[in-house]
């Protein structure tokens, strides 16, 4: 069963793509077939624009009411939020004329549905991409855990450092110039932008070169500080990648709004405006 | 300094008496009456006397009228001697909220989405004002073994004519105890009486000791389920009645391993992965002679092959699967006398049925249609490490990795397991918080749990084929639905013992300390302590349309699973 899961997703994807594009050449027609018989088409692509955004932004309430029975599987919507979505770019340039408007309204509006549409697409890109990401490097995390998980390692480390001071004093001294800053304080947004191995490596490469100053004790102590510098840099890159995975829904839902607004009330001007057309 | 070992006692079987208040006199007075009186004490081992079976095996039970001692569908590891006193075996199918059981209500779509949208702020809210007084006609006493629930009115629940009355002398319960099945019928005491419970393993020996209850016990199971038990296999599926009467006749009944696998489960973990497949009780052997075919009747074995110098897992078997099929079908087509080409271990405990190889191949391997016919053994003349003969392995052979970790895990257990594909899961947790929404805001499983390759098994309740959890729960608040077999916890009858949370193995129930509307702590009148309730997935079965966290995953990373089949994985 495990097995047969990607074959499956395979044939959905054909299944779901053919619809989809045999639904914007239907529509292309008819706004072909429209224009020729001198009709308004833009009313025809509006209103299935603005049915689109409502169905889109009904994805939403369905999360938000998971305690109703039969309102269908969230993978289900999903996948209609993914294929009418790409459509409404389809019917988005069907209904403006292939242009960029030059109204301040209109521009507003396209604005907002480039930003509702690519946001949408990096989010397809990233959910698509970041779970195999998250999952090759190991050391699952829910995100709200990790900073109490981060502060634990980081009281470890500090007693580990402690416990090494009997000797010498190196592993303390190099604690305090370098590691203290690492496990202490969250990662900049430079990593949160491009997360990276780089810091760990260096670390755990310098932490290594210690070894022939350390005692027969201590290099134990140094071979566990190694361990946590890779423990704590696989929880900054989930926090990376998993905070990205929610930031950017937060961006396509608060547009999402938005957009609504804007469309409505374009809507509402279209009518007043149309002197009868359409 | 050097570390040095640590010397312990080692451990014997009866450091943990069943019953720690019995003593000599109880002893001597249960010596005196039938069944004891009559078995030899000579024929038990010095290692573990007849006295020694009744003083750490057993425990006597004081009852008053009505106190209900089994109920239909639990399961349980201990049979019942009538000491004294009368008990009625109800024949009937009690109600589910007599028995302390969940009742399903599921409500309207109007009445969910109210429901809905006023949950509580509070975590783990319950609200004993709108409690009915006691519904059921049942009630609850403390005793020296712990709660008990008595019936208030015997005849009105179970009418003469709806019962069969056991007496001073009779067993009752020991099918259930030696086959790990559920009980098939409810107990209640009709008058005063006292009990004695002899656990499993004590049973056992008092069976093996005591020919005339073992042929008791036997013909009662080959009377009432071995029949059903067989049939339970495709390999039977041809057969007709006459036929079955003479493979049930030569059937023999077996058992492997330990009921008590979840109490040492935990500690089994820590050791070497070849060393534990080393520690498990054989079933058959490779290389050993295909004398027999060996059906599981219940419980699980583990399929595995010599490979290098320990032991690979090829599959696990469950219940109503067959082993050695293939050879005896090889022998009886090529006249030869091929062994057993894989060992059958018992993965925690196994009960077996035997059929001789003679029987097989006179009565079913030729009533078997081609389509079932097993295909033949390699031929034998490749060597073991020929490129030709890996590749034959490798093919037939699925992913041991998984199933290896499946059953060190022990999630072959598990009838619905909650696995969570991690390279599409976006760990956004909205199964969590469908979950919650699903249960008035408290999530009955975490996102966290053992990994294998991509695939994370999660703490969710699994509705185990062996649901150990279910054992001992003084109340019956823990059960099957008997629509859907899901287990269940009455939160109204679960009186917060911990129990089932100790006993399951995977931590899959979790206690939680209960809070009225206000969320302020509901407090016990008589100790102080804040109440607690076993809590745990219940797979939303209040819920038309299934599981809300698999509902509630947009990328199809999280699906339920039936894992006691490797042959669906």
């Amino acid at each position: 069963m495990l097995r047969n899961v990607q074959a499956n997703f395979r044939s959905r994807r054909f299944r779901n793509v053919a619809i989809a594009a045999i639904a914007i050449l239907m529509i292309a027609l008819i706004v072909y077939l429209l224009n020729q018989s001198l009709h308004h088409s833009s009313f025809f692509t509006g209103y299935l624009l603005m049915g689109s955004f409502l169905l889109l932004t009904a994805f939403g309430m369905r999360k938000r009411l998971s305690f109703l029975p039969k309102i269908g599987s969230a993978q289900l919507w999903m996948q209609v939020h993914i294929y009418v979505g790409l459509a409404t770019f389809a019917m988005f340039g069907l209904h403006v004329g292939w242009r960029f408007p030059d109204g301040i309204f209109e521009t507003m509006l396209t604005v907002l549905f480039l930003i509702v549409g690519t946001s949408g697409l990096y989010g397809l890109m990233i959910t698509r991409t970041y779970p195999q990401r998250l999952t090759s490097v190991g050391g699952e995390a829910i995100f709200e855990r990790i900073p109490l998980l981060r502060a634990q390692i980081a009281t470890r480390v500090r007693a580990l450092v402690v416990e090494s001071a009997g000797t010498t004093d190196v592993l303390g001294r190099f604690y305090v110039n370098h590691l203290a800053e690492f496990f202490e304080k969250p990662r900049g947004w430079v990593y949160w932008m491009v997360p990276n191995g780089r810091l760990k490596r260096q670390l755990v490469s310098d932490i290594g070169e210690l070894d022939r100053y350390l005692a027969e004790d201590q290099r134990d102590i140094g071979k566990e500080l190694c361990r946590f510098v890779e423990q704590r840099d696989r929880l900054d890159y989930h926090h990376a990648l998993q905070s990205r995975l929610k930031v950017w829904l937060f961006v396509h839902i608060g547009f999402t709004y938005s957009l609504l607004l804007f469309s409505l009330f374009h809507m509402v001007l279209a009518h007043a405006f149309s002197g009868g057309v359409g | 300094m050097t570390p040095k070992p640590s010397t312990i006692e080692r451990p014997q079987r009866w450091d943990e008496p069943f019953d720690a208040s019995m003593n000599d006199a109880m002893v001597e007075r249960l010596l005196q009456r039938e069944p004891f009186s009559s078995i030899d004490p000579k024929a038990f081992p010095k290692s573990i006397p007849l006295s020694g079976v009744l003083r750490n095996d057993c425990r006597v039970l004081d009852l008053q009228e009505g106190d209900i001692i089994v109920r239909e569908g639990d399961y349980g590891n201990s049979a019942f001697l009538i000491l004294d006193g009368t008990a009625l075996v109800s024949l009937k199918k009690l109600p589910a909220n007599l028995l302390g059981r969940n009742t399903r209500q599921k409500s309207g779509w109007l009445a969910t989405l109210w429901k809905g949208l006023s949950q509580s702020n509070h975590a783990e809210v319950r609200d004993y004002n709108q409690k009915p007084a006691d519904p059921d006609g049942t009630g609850t006493r403390e005793d020296a073994t712990g709660t008990r629930v008595f019936l208030h009115d015997i005849p009105r629940v179970l009418a003469p004519n709806q019962s069969i009355e056991l007496c001073a002398g009779e067993v009752f319960g020991e099918i259930s105890a030696l086959t790990r099945s559920p009980r098939s019928a409810t107990v209640v005491a009709k008058t005063k009486m006292q009990l004695l419970e002899i656990r499993w393993q004590g049973f056992r020996e008092l069976l093996n000791r005591h020919h005339a209850l073992r042929d008791h016990v036997e013909r009662l199971y080959r009377e009432n389920s071995l029949r059903t038990h067989l049939r339970e296999s495709e390999v039977f599926a041809g057969v007709d009645h006459d036929v079955m009467e003479r493979i049930a006749a030569a059937t023999v009944f077996e058992s492997f391993g330990d009921f008590r696998w979840n109490r040492e489960f935990k500690s089994t973990q820590k050791k070497d992965i070849a060393e534990r497949i080393l520690s498990e009780e054989l079933i058959a052997e490779e290389g050993q002679p295909a004398n027999d075919l060996i059906m599981i009747r219940s419980g699980f074995a583990r399929l595995s092959r010599c490979y290098g110098d320990g032991h690979q897992t090829i599959a696990y078997l469950g219940k109503g699967q067959a082993f050695g099929l293939r050879e005896i079908a090889h022998n009886w087509n090529h006249h030869q006398q091929r062994p057993w080409t894989l060992s059958l271990r018992a993965i925690g405990y196994v009960d077996v049925l035997r059929i001789p190889a003679a029987i097989v191949s006179e009565l079913i391997l030729p009533t078997l249609p081609e389509d079932k016919q097993p295909p033949p053994l390699p031929a034998q003349t490749l060597e073991p490490n020929t490129q030709e003969r890996r590749m034959v392995e490798r093919a037939e052979s699925p992913d041991t990795g998984l199933l290896e970790f499946l059953v060190e895990q022990r999630f072959i257990n598990g009838t619905q397991a909650m696995v969570i594909d991690l390279d599409r899961c976006t760990r956004c947790d909205d199964c969590v918080r469908a979950c919650a929404s699903t249960h008035d805001n408290n999530s009955r499983f975490n996102r966290t749990g053992p990994i294998h390759d991509h695939y994370l098994f999660a703490n969710a309740c699994m509705h185990c084929l062996d649901p150990v959890c279910m054992i001992g729960c003084p109340t019956g608040a823990i059960g099957r639905d008997p629509e859907t077999g899901n287990v269940t916890i009455n939160d109204q009858t679960c009186i917060g013992c911990s129990t089932c949370a100790n006993s399951c193995p995977y931590q899959n129930i979790r206690m939680v300390e209960i809070n009225n509307p206000h969320g302020l702590p509901i407090i016990d009148s008589q100790t102080g302590a804040q109440i607690q309730k076993a809590t745990k997935c219940d797979l939303c079965n209040d819920h038309d349309g299934g599981p809300a966290c698999q509902q509630a995953c947009p990328h199809d990373a999280l699906f339920r699973i039936d894992l006691s089949n490797s042959e669906g994985i």
